[in-house]
Formats: structure tokens, C-alpha cells, sequence
């Protein structure tokens, strides 16, 4: 088969017999023995999360039994004369030389969200078929699949392992002819966890990136290795090297970055002293930063990554054993988590502000009082409030 | 925007002539020499939040432009305005054309000027120069040691002070008549400790109390503060000298997040708050010192939490000890 360029990878290799379906062969057995008692049960779903190759599995049993694929969507079900089509015994007794059909019901999860009557559809096809009835679903233990769980064979597939993943990469590269080195292709399969479409549409992204970006894109992937690295350096040793002097040099993230890690994770190391020491180092480091910024002197910043590096390592007697998870840092997203709560709050605020000549700021800082000023209708329709505004202050208090 | 029509008893009651401005008579007296004149200078008003800045900032362009003073006055907040690039766009565009009527110059009214940084500021500085012939300034800070001397050499400079009690009441006296309230002694008395000196929370906290009654008593008063009152930061410190660092950091976050309450803000109520701990009285002294260290840092450094996550570092090993 010829593809254009602009087919997506994860169609154009899609895995075409079964010995392409990788990583899933209790799967395999289960389908196949699915077919062959059909029609004790006249369905089965297939189910696990995505991009982990449920509908490749469905057309590959098709190839394999040479049966033509017929596949449903929401609209179809309730379609009267494509429903028919279905479970009339379509000429009952067809030459076993005509090809067989098979029934693919795709992301039957998506369908019951839209549209609840196509259920119900769905189960009167169960019923009927006289076609083996594939469905696929991400998560099939909502209470809205209970009929349809019990009519059917339950069909699991698991997260594909990196390793696989790996693989089927380096297949897909040689394919390709696009030269992708090891390391890489490991970070992607791993990343993807288990999602081997994902893991597929981050290749093909990759290898349409010039050789800058391309770097570039590898260097956002080792970036937290190697602040866990630097992290570990710091937290473990106590003695101060040339490699400590230097320990955040390589990191390729900005010196604010480094400051939130650091943060987030001096607890998980120190106690007590150490704790105190550390964060004393930390907010020494930060009156250099401000400082910076106030002076624009920029030669503060060797005391700032000096305090910062050595500064917190020399927070502790010893050298330390053991390993440590480190965190991502959490405070911004908690930040931007909060902004978004006070999204109402910060608008009132801003037409209060301007009506009494204060800044939005003062108005967020007195709202616990104002909140009980503007319960005044008066005042409301002065501010000229919206209605959202005024549910989120009657939820006040 | 119109005052007369406003049910915001701190517009309602915003003094509209020199004469109605109380526990300002220095300041008063001074600035209203030079409006007379009908020309001004660039002034810079400093001191406390609530003592009348925005409000004498107010009256001078009403003075000097009687009813087109909307026409020739640009408010700004340099707080809200993202950088100084918006202020300048907005006083080039304010300052393109002629003050309307007798005065030559139009007005512009950079309230919080000492949230800009140094180079903001500098910028600042450059404009003023550049628009003299057509604006004035007038600048509003609450520490002038925030705004940079070259800034500070171009402007008349007035100090504001804390309103005293008397001059607190008058103002409510006034509220209170035109209102039909009543106030106990002892309710302004809280009322008063509660606003420390600024005017426009005691007017807020007036208006709160007197949407529920009329008759302002103590317990009214009360009820309304603990209404009104930021979260105890008592948990976060309660956190910290039992040795929890982790919840008391968390705490933290989230008081100042939901209540947007500034890091300046946490030191102060920290600080009042060491006195009522049940700890030894040297602690209270080394705590208070560090805490002190902390505000002196938080001012010089850039990211107030770090600050304060140091000092909650520094109760935790108090408490172990």
C-alpha cells in the first residue's frame, strides 16, 4: 500500500496480523476463542486504556478470518435500516466461501455520554446480531454499562510495557528511514506509558523537527533527570567539591526553576536544624535574586547559585545514604489553581477598585468585608455586577 | 462614576472640599496655597493606607478644574497596571492633547507609585520630564524611602500622618447623623483598635456593621470583625513548633491564596501572635527577632514565600527544643 506523507504513523502502522499485536497475547487467545464459541456469546468488549491497540486488535481478527468490518457509531445506531441490516439473519445461510462480517462498535464509552437512547440500541443488537459484535471501551465498569457487561465477553488489554513499546518504535524508524538514537526512543516508550499511539505521534512529531529543535525537544526530556541528579547531589553529600561549586551549571532550566525545586523538596531531606539551616541558605539566596532584580548587579548571581548548591549541601554534618523521590515543585500550579477559584472574585474586586480609587489589589485584601457591603442590592447594581458575580457573593458567608 | 449617587459609604464620604479633609491640616494648608495659584508642581504624597491621599489627590483637580476635572485628570494604579510600558502608553496617550479650560496642564494621579521597581521608576522619571509642559503628577506611596530620589527631587513632597482617634471620629460622627446610627463607646473603641488608624476600613467596617442594625453595639461590632478577620495564622505557627513543617507550609499557602492576604501581612499578624504562644519568654524574644529578620528579608528578596517558609523553618526548631 502507498500512503501519502500525511497519514498519521499510528494508521499507516497499524499492526496487521496477529503476530503484529504485541504485548497482549491473553487478549489474543480470549478473542479468538470468542469467535469460535460464537454465538454462546454474541459480543465481546474490548477493553483497557487507550492507544494500547483495541481496535487494532478488532481488525486484525477481521483480516484474520477474512471478514469485513462493519463499523457502528453513534448516529448508526439509530439508524433503523442499518440495524436491520445487522440482525436480520442476513440471508441466513451464507456461502462459508462469502466473506463474514464482524460488528465494531469503537469507544462505546464515548457514545453513552452523548447519547444515552444509542444504549439501549446497542443491547437490542447484542441481542439479535447474527454477526459477531466487537465493542471497544476505555472504562467499562460505569453503571450505565452494567446490562451490557453481562451479555458480553469481558476482554481485557493491559498497558503495554515500555519495552515493547521500544520496539515496535524501532521497527516504525526503520520503516521510516529516520535515524532516532536509543536513548530517545526509550524516553518516548516510557513517557507514553504504555500508550503505544501516543508513544507512535511523539515519534512522528520528533522526526519532523530540524536538528535544532530536535536537540532542543531531547534536552526538555533529560531536563528533570537532571535536576533529580543535582537535587540528589546537593541533599546527599556534605562535602563541598568542585562538583558542588557547580552543581546547578548543567541543569537546563532557569535559576527561578531550580528555586521551586529546591523548595519543594529541602523537607523531604532535612529535620530540625538541618531544615532551619537549609532554608536559611534558601532565603539568603533569595535576597541575592531580589537584589538583582532591584540593582541589575549580576554578578549577585554567584552567590545565588553558590547559596543555593553548596549553601543547602552544607546544611548537614554527614554524607547521607538512600534515595529520595523528589517532587515536582507545587506551589504554581497551586497558585494557578486558586486564580482560577477566585476568577469571580478578582472581577468584582476590579470594578469595586476602580469606584472607590483603590487598586484590585487592596479590594482582594478587604474583601471579607466587602463580601458583606456588597450583600447591598443597591450597591450591586451601582458596581453594575453581572449575575455570576452575584451568585459568587451570595455564596458568601 | 458618580459620587453623589453612591451607596459606597467611602465615596459617599469622601471629603470633596479642603476644609472637610480631617487630621491632615498641615498638608492641607500647603497644597491648597499652591492650587490657589493655579499652578502646581509635581507632589508626592506618602504615608499610611486610609490617611487621605487619593481623596486630597482628588479635591486639588476638582479645585483647580471645577466641572471638567474628569476631562483633565488620568487615575492610575500602578499596582494593577502590568508594567511601566502600560503607564507610559497610557500618559502619552492622556498627555497627546490640550488641558480644556483655564488651567494649562492636565493632572495625572499615580496611585501606589512605590510598587514600581527602580527601572519602572526610572522610566517613570523620564516621562514626567518629557510631559511637564502639559501634565502634573501627582504620586502616592505609603513608604517614600520606596521611590528613587531623582523622582522624589522633581516632586513637593508631603507626609501624611496616622488619622488620630478624634479625627476618626468626626468622620463617624458625621456617618452616624446623615445615617440615622448609633454608636456605643465602646463599640468605636474596638472599631478603632480593629481599623489602626486607616479611615477607609473603619467606614467599611461601619457600613457592614450598619447593614445588620442601626444601632452599632459592641457585639455587632465583634461579630463583624471575626467575619472580617484573615484566617489565624496561630495554626500555621501551632504546626510549626510541633515539628510539622510540611502541614504548617501548606497552611500557609493556602491562607494566603484563598484570603489574598501578602506576605507582609502574615509577618505582622506573626509577630502579634508570638506574644499569646505558650512558650518561654527568651523564645518569644529570639522568635520575635527572627521575625523581624524575615520582614527585613522579605522587603530585599523576591520571592515572599521562601521568606516565610524560612521562618516557619526557624519555629519548628524552636518547638523541638
Amino acid at each position: 500500500m502507498n500512503f501519502p506523507d500525511n497519514i498519521p504513523w499510528c494508521e499507516k502502522h497499524r499492526a496487521l496480523c496477529f503476530a503484529d499485536i504485541k504485548g497482549q497475547d491473553l487478549a489474543v487467545d480470549k478473542i479468538n476463542i470468542f469467535l469460535k464459541s460464537f454465538p454462546r456469546k454474541r459480543a465481546a468488549i474490548l477493553h483497557g486504556p487507550p492507544g494500547v491497540g483495541k481496535t487494532s486488535l478488532a481488525y486484525v481478527i477481521a483480516a484474520e478470518i477474512d471478514a469485513e468490518i462493519l463499523e457502528l457509531n453513534a448516529s448508526d445506531l439509530r439508524n433503523k435500516e442499518k440495524i436491520l441490516q445487522i440482525i436480520k439473519p442476513a440471508s441466513e445461510q451464507r456461502s462459508l466461501f462469502k466473506r463474514s462480517k464482524i460488528i465494531l462498535v469503537d469507544e462505546v464509552d464515548g457514545i453513552s455520554v452523548k447519547d444515552r437512547g444509542g444504549l439501549s440500541e446497542l443491547l437490542g443488537i447484542v441481542e439479535k446480531t447474527s454477526f459477531p459484535v466487537i465493542i471497544t471501551a476505555n472504562d467499562i465498569w460505569k453503571p450505565s454499562f452494567n446490562l451490557l457487561r453481562q451479555r458480553c465477553e469481558l476482554i481485557q488489554l493491559k498497558d503495554v510495557d515500555y519495552k515493547v513499546i521500544l520496539d515496535i518504535l524501532k521497527i516504525i524508524c526503520t520503516k521510516e528511514n529516520c535515524v532516532v538514537s536509543n536513548d530517545v526512543l526509550t524516553s518516548i516508550s516510557i513517557k507514553s506509558r504504555g500508550d503505544i499511539r501516543a508513544a507512535i505521534n511523539d515519534l512522528q512529531a520528533l522526526s519532523k523537527l530540524d536538528e535544532h529543535s530536535f536537540v532542543k525537544e531531547i534536552g526538555e526530556r533529560n531536563k528533570e533527570e537532571s535536576i533529580f541528579n543535582s537535587l540528589q547531589y546537593v541533599f546527599k553529600n556534605a562535602s563541598l567539591d568542585t562538583k558542588m561549586l557547580g552543581i546547578f551549571d548543567n541543569v537546563d532550566m532557569n535559576i527561578d526553576e531550580i528555586f521551586l525545586w529546591v523548595e519543594e523538596n529541602i523537607p523531604l531531606e532535612y529535620r530540625k536544624e538541618e531544615l532551619a539551616k537549609a532554608f536559611d541558605a534558601l532565603s539568603r539566596a533569595d535576597m541575592f535574586r531580589g537584589r538583582i532584580y532591584t540593582h541589575q548587579h549580576w554578578r549577585f548571581m554567584v552567590y545565588e547559585y553558590f547559596l543555593l548548591g553548596p549553601g543547602i549541601a552544607a546544611s548537614k554534618k554527614f554524607n547521607r545514604a538512600g534515595w529520595t523521590s523528589y517532587k515536582k515543585p507545587s506551589r504554581i500550579l497551586k497558585i494557578w489553581l486558586n486564580n482560577q477559584r477566585v476568577a469571580k472574585k478578582k472581577t468584582i474586586c476590579q470594578k469595586y477598585a476602580k469606584h472607590v480609587h483603590i487598586s484590585t489589589k487592596r479590594a482582594m485584601k478587604d474583601f471579607l468585608v466587602l463580601r458583606i457591603i456588597l450583600k447591598n442590592n443597591i450597591i450591586r447594581k451601582e458596581l453594575k455586577l453581572n449575575e455570576e458575580e452575584i451568585e459568587y457573593l451570595d455564596k458568601q458567608i | 462614576m458618580d459620587f453623589k449617587g453612591s451607596d459606597v459609604w467611602t465615596e459617599k464620604y469622601r471629603p470633596k472640599k479642603f476644609s472637610e479633609l480631617v487630621g491632615q491640616e498641615e498638608v492641607v494648608k500647603r497644597v491648597s496655597s499652591l492650587v490657589g495659584s493655579m499652578n502646581i508642581p509635581h507632589l508626592l504624597f506618602a504615608g499610611p493606607a486610609g490617611t487621605g491621599k487619593s481623596t486630597l489627590a482628588l479635591i486639588i483637580v476638582r479645585e483647580l478644574f471645577g466641572e471638567s476635572w474628569r476631562d483633565n485628570h488620568l487615575e492610575l494604579n500602578a499596582s494593577d497596571e502590568r508594567g511601566i510600558d502600560v503607564v507610559r502608553q497610557k500618559v502619552k496617550d492622556f498627555a497627546r492633547t490640550k488641558a480644556i479650560g483655564d488651567v494649562p496642564f492636565k493632572v495625572i494621579f499615580l496611585d501606589e507609585a512605590d510598587a514600581l521597581t527602580r527601572e519602572a521608576q526610572q522610566a517613570l522619571r523620564r516621562t514626567m520630564e518629557n510631559f511637564t509642559s502639559t501634565c502634573r503628577f501627582i504620586l502616592s506611596c505609603n513608604y517614600s524611602s520606596k521611590i528613587i530620589d531623582p523622582i522624589q527631587s522633581r516632586c513637593v513632597v508631603f507626609r501624611f500622618k496616622l488619622l488620630e482617634k478624634k479625627d476618626i471620629r468626626k468622620v463617624i460622627d458625621k456617618i452616624i447623623q446623615n445615617e440615622g446610627l448609633t454608636i456605643t463607646q465602646d463599640a468605636f473603641d474596638v472599631l478603632y483598635e480593629f481599623s489602626e488608624g486607616d479611615c477607609r476600613r473603619v467606614i467599611n467596617l461601619m457600613q457592614a456593621t450598619a447593614s445588620i442594625s442601626p444601632n452599632i453595639s459592641i457585639d455587632l461590632v465583634n461579630t463583624i470583625i471575626s467575619q472580617a478577620k484573615p484566617s489565624d495564622i496561630k495554626i500555621v505557627l501551632d504546626y510549626a513548633l510541633a515539628g510539622d513543617f510540611q502541614n504548617s507550609r501548606q497552611k500557609l499557602l493556602d491562607i494566603m491564596l484563598k484570603e489574598s492576604v501578602s506576605g507582609q501581612d502574615v509577618i505582622k499578624s506573626i509577630q502579634k501572635e508570638i506574644w499569646n504562644l505558650p512558650i518561654d519568654n527568651d523564645l518569644k524574644v529570639r522568635l520575635t527577632e527572627k521575625t523581624g529578620e524575615a520582614e527585613f528579608r522579605l522587603v530585599e528578596g523576591s520571592d515572599e514565600f521562601i521568606q516565610l517558609e524560612a521562618l516557619i523553618a526557624s519555629f519548628v526548631l524552636a518547638g523541638g527544643k
